[in-house]
């Protein structure tokens, strides 16, 4: 263990993940009416996460040999509620320590790029924050309480953060949100409970402790965990979102603020697809496997559904709503597959996903800011007047469609290798996922054509078009560096996944 | 000389109350009364509080009232509820007449309640109530100019005499039941028959289980006491009334009254009638379906905030009463952290942890309402446009108690609300009960009904645009919401004390 570990394991790095960022929140909340202030406070708490989810990222041992589902590092572990066995626990992994490090670096530039925020800045900065500690939290805990609180309290501030800050319908958006991610939650939270009082029949005392319970996962009756991976099968997929339960999605999209968006689709949705990995696999492996069919289907029907549906958009932004159904079917097909690759492709998917659609939320946000319309038939040679806007649309909408030496190819062709190798009857299958490829390739180029290029609109006003300014320039730089980086090496990525998904399978018995 | 360590607590709270007028007409002042109110409130608290500190064994006043850590819980959250009230009243009352009375009847209908809970048998626990119930006529006519209130007030009083009557005719008919089976020599003679224990004992009794008359009793109880508590199909009354009522009182009602309700509903059923079990659980289960299901569509249509609380009073009821049919599984739970407790006991301690919260953030709720109504902030939702400009700390407070209603975590509601719904899940694994499950599945569906109107008014405070003008609230209501708000992020965060006092008292109820 090198030394770097050791001094993050000393200062309890998770706890302090949680602990700034809410204190940046609170401050933010409580500075004056000073708009610059808020802005000030919130970028340096937001800043110093980041700064230490990397090193995290740099000291996590992605070396050792992982052997089971549930090994974790970084662990801090304090009794909370006794009588009902629930701990304050957080632990990361492999799979964990790329998501930590997404959410600080997603939220840190979320709010670089919300620097022009003029209404209730101070509520907004704090909100942003908050909703940093919900998704760290969710992506931290190791107690099964401790991460339903986490998994509800995101809600809240993305709540107000469509509520207040959102497009014209956003009242009807927020709140269908916040009901339809709250049922679903209610659900997983059946589930959680019927899980629990089982675990604890079995060992003899009482526990939420992911560890514990995961580790008599196999013992549970055959019946029992079919039934429960079908209720949180439901209740995460709901996040996800999975088709037939995807519609709360383009609304909440079309509605939030950029930042919001680019929060809601690069986090909130990787925590659905974490916790079926995390939870629903590792801890009922005889339920995945009854239900893997239906993964299939759902995950294909996801990725279908969802690149059609981009297709016939003209709103720029629903057309990347949509588009985010069909790569997170991606994960789920990934994860369905029950092979190493599969699973590890998945998980970077979800990381990849993650810096792509911050980059297609950005230059949507920044479309409709500049030239006060996302319809993309009111526009067209936009990248005459914009050419630094037009090669970050291009940068984000390449590595959408899976151009190789992007991050989203290095994603998705694991993904369909691994599914079109797996074993079973579903071979010829991967003939229905290759379709989207295609569909995909169909939307992003042809609305690229009729936005970027062309002749320039005469739909809208184009005399006081100007290009990106810098706080929305700074963080597209970012992003755009790292999508080529890991485009390229994505290795640097994949070397913390693979143990840990060669480790969930394995503990899973279906290697 | 009688031990009168158990009804001390009580005695303190009702003396002061006969004192209040008299100190009132000499201070002539508000707050000096409000603060011998809350003297005798602290004091008793105190007692309590001393009572479950030491854990010494049940003490028992005269075999009819008992101080254990069942009755102990509901006294502590009966005088808090009195608390708060007295404190947030100092302001709500200001300028009216006869205030004295005012905290004097407040007073009374907190030792009523405190009887009912401390209760041993079926007359003792119908004093307690006809105490309390005749304190809140009063009170809910305080302001006699107002028609409303007067209109409320008559409701009440009907609607209460009535309930009273059906429960008392049930009372009767367990009374001859009993009476039959100690003149039988079931029981030894002069064992008083209104004891829940004698009850118990002659309603496992073969001949007395077959006899029609112990099913009419039953349906007359559950019946009068079910009006108390405002369940479906007796909850007419509830809205008028809660709308009507000044609303510090209303707060009184909901977070008070209500729970007295279950005290007499569990304390019959659970030790009185458990023998015939077989008989009432699917019956309440269904009304407790009811209640939730019922309380929490009407509310969703509901325009006047008290109207709307109202209802999801009546919603949260429902839930409670899901511990009932719980707390009847005699299974032991064989799991090392609850050793020694019954799964029906773990049911139980559910129900009594959503009392404890519910009269937190129900009463919050409340006093919120009526706080902003003396700045001239309406009852209707929409009055409620852009409060979180007018009044940041009032609007901030009630989404808190909104959420925490709606279940949402880390606050109290959702703490309790875990418990509670995880009881009918442990119980299903049990043999025979797997029908409870569905429970659990109708509490949580309604839990994510009630979210959106819980949400829609956190929306009309922090979305919509309304007036810009700053509103200052009275201290003393400012202090009462504080109280409120503390205890539900207190709880929230650590609900550990809260669980065990819960799972003691449970244990104190049911292992009797």
């Amino acid at each position: 263990m090198s030394e770097l570990f050791n001094l993050l394991s000393d200062m309890h790095v998770l706890t302090l993940l949680l602990v700034l960022p809410l204190a940046g929140a609170i401050i933010t909340f409580l500075s004056g009416s000073k708009v610059k202030a808020a802005k000030v406070i919130a970028l340096t708490f937001s800043a110093i996460t980041l700064a230490l989810a990397t090193l995290l990222l740099l000291a996590y041992p992605y070396g050792q040999t992982i052997t089971s589902a549930f090994q974790f590092s970084f662990v801090d572990n304090i009794p909370w509620i006794q009588s009902l066995g629930i701990s304050y626990a957080v632990g990361v992994d492999g799979i964990s320590v790329p998501m930590v490090f997404l959410t600080a670096l997603l939220c840190f530039l979320a709010i670089v790029f919300s620097w022009d925020v003029k209404s209730r800045t101070k509520e907004y900065m704090g909100l942003m924050l908050v909703l940093e500690v919900g998704v760290m939290g969710v992506f931290m805990s190791i107690d099964y309480f401790l991460f339903y609180i986490f998994w509800e309290v995101v809600l809240i501030p993305m709540f107000f953060l469509i509520a207040i800050w959102g497009g014209p319908r956003r009242e009807y958006a927020a709140i269908k949100f916040f009901i339809y991610t709250h049922v679903a939650s209610l659900v997983m939270l059946l589930a959680i409970l019927s899980i629990y009082f089982n675990a604890a029949s079995i060992l003899g005392y009482n526990t939420f402790s992911m560890v514990t319970i995961g580790s008599v996962g196999p013992a549970f009756a055959v019946g029992f965990q079919s039934v429960m991976f079908l209720a949180l099968f439901f209740g995460f997929g709901v996040k996800m979102p999975i088709v037939p339960f995807h519609t709360w999605l383009p609304d909440a999209h079309v509605e939030a603020p950029t930042a919001g968006s680019v929060l809601l689709a690069g986090l909130l949705l990787k925590m659905g697809a974490y916790g079926i990995i995390r939870i629903a696999m590792p801890t009922l492996p005889s339920g995945a496997q009854d239900w893997q069919w239906l993964l299939i289907v759902i995950a294909i029907l996801s990725i279908l559904y969802g690149a059609f549906a981009a297709l016939g958009q003209k709103d720029l932004k629903k057309m990347v709503a949509y588009s985010s159904i069909s790569h997170m079917g991606m994960v789920l097909l990934g994860f369905a597959t029950f092979t190493t690759i599969g699973v590890a492709a998945g998980v970077f998917q979800m990381f990849a996903h993650g810096l792509i659609t911050a980059v297609l939320f950005m230059v949507c946000g920044i479309v409709q800011h500049i030239a006060g319309t996302r319809d993309i038939p009111k526009l067209g040679g936009l990248a005459a007047k914009m050419p630094y806007y037009a090669t970050f649309v291009m940068i984000g909408f390449m590595a959408s469609l899976g151009l190789p030496g992007l991050i989203g190819f290095a994603a998705e062709f694991p993904i369909f290798y691994a599914f079109a190798w797996m074993n079973g009857v579903w071979n010829w299958w991967i003939l229905l996922p290759i379709i989207s490829v295609a569909i995909t390739a169909a939307y992003y180029i042809w609305s690229m054509q009729r936005s970027l290029f062309g002749p320039l609109t005469d739909k809208i006003d184009t005399s006081h078009l100007h290009d990106v300014s810098w706080y929305e320039a700074a963080p597209l730089v970012a992003l755009s560096a790292l999508i080529i980086l890991f485009g390229i090496f994505p290795n640097l990525i994949y070397q913390y996944i693979t143990p840990v998904a060669n480790g969930i399978l394995s503990f899973m018995g279906v290697l | 000389m009688a031990d009168y360590t158990a009804v001390l607590p009580i005695i303190i709270v009702a003396g002061i109350a006969i004192l209040i007028p008299g100190i009132r007409a000499l201070s002539k002042s508000d707050r000096v009364t409000g603060a011998a109110a809350l003297i005798g409130l602290g004091i008793s608290m105190f007692l309590v509080l001393q009572f479950l500190w030491d854990g010494t064994a049940p003490i028992t006043f005269a075999g009819v009232i008992q101080l254990n850590a069942f009755s102990a819980l509901f006294m502590l959250v009966f005088l808090s509820v009195g608390a708060y009230v007295v404190i947030s009243s100092v302001g709500f009352v200001k300028g009216e007449k006869h205030t004295g009375e005012f905290f004097a009847l407040v007073l009374l209908a907190i030792s009523g309640m405190m009887v009912a809970a401390g209760s041993l048998d079926l007359i003792t626990l119908f004093i307690g109530i006809e105490l309390t119930s005749l304190s809140s006529y009063a009170l809910v006519a305080f302001r006699k100019k107002d028609k409303r209130g007067a209109e409320a007030a008559t409701k009440y009083f009907i609607y209460g005499g009535l309930s009273s009557a059906i429960a008392l005719f049930g009372i009767s008919l367990l009374y001859g039941i009993t009476s039959a089976y100690v003149d039988s020599g079931g029981l030894p003679a002069g064992t008083n028959p209104l004891l829940f224990t004698s009850i118990g004992a002659a309603v496992s009794a073969a001949q007395v289980t077959a006899d029609p008359i112990l099913f009419l009793a039953t349906v007359m109880i559950i019946a009068g006491f079910g009006f108390k508590i405002a369940l479906v199909p007796f909850h007419m009354w509830a809205p008028d009334v809660y709308e009507g009522s000044p609303t510090t009182i209303t707060a009184m009602l909901a977070a008070g009254s209500k729970k007295m309700g279950f005290v007499a509903y569990f304390k019959i059923f659970l030790i009185g009638l458990l023998a015939i079990k077989a008989d009432w659980t699917v019956l309440i289960a269904v009304i407790a379906v009811l209640t939730m299901t019922m309380g929490n569509l009407i509310a969703v249509s509901q325009t006047n905030i008290k109207r709307m609380l109202a209802y999801s009073s009546i919603a949260q009821a429902g839930y409670i009463l899901i511990a009932l049919p719980i707390a009847t599984v005699g299974d032991p739970a064989t799991i090392a952290g609850f050793a020694g407790i019954t799964i029906g006991e773990y049911g139980l301690a559910g129900g009594l942890f959503q009392i404890v919260t519910h009269a937190f953030m129900k009463g919050g709720a409340f006093l919120i309402v009526a706080a902003l109504s003396t700045v001239a902030i309406g009852e209707s939702i929409s009055d409620y446009k852009g409060l979180s400009k007018r009044a940041p700390l009032m609007a901030f407070a009630m989404a808190v108690m909104l959420f925490s209603l709606a279940g949402i975590p880390p606050l109290a509601g959702f703490a309790s609300k875990f418990v509670l719904f995880s009881g009918p899940v442990y119980a299903s694994q049990t043999a025979g009960n797997g029908w409870m499950i569905w429970l659990a599945v109708a509490g949580i569906l309604n839990s994510a009904l009630s979210l959106y109107y819980y949400a829609r008014v956190v929306k009309y405070m922090y979305v919509e645009k309304g007036p810009t003008d700053r509103v200052k609230v009275p201290l003393s209501m400012a202090v009462g919401v504080a109280i409120c708000f503390l205890a539900v992020v207190i709880i929230g965060l650590y609900p550990q004390p809260v669980i065990d006092a819960c799972l003691n008292a449970a244990r104190a109820l049911l292992g009797a």
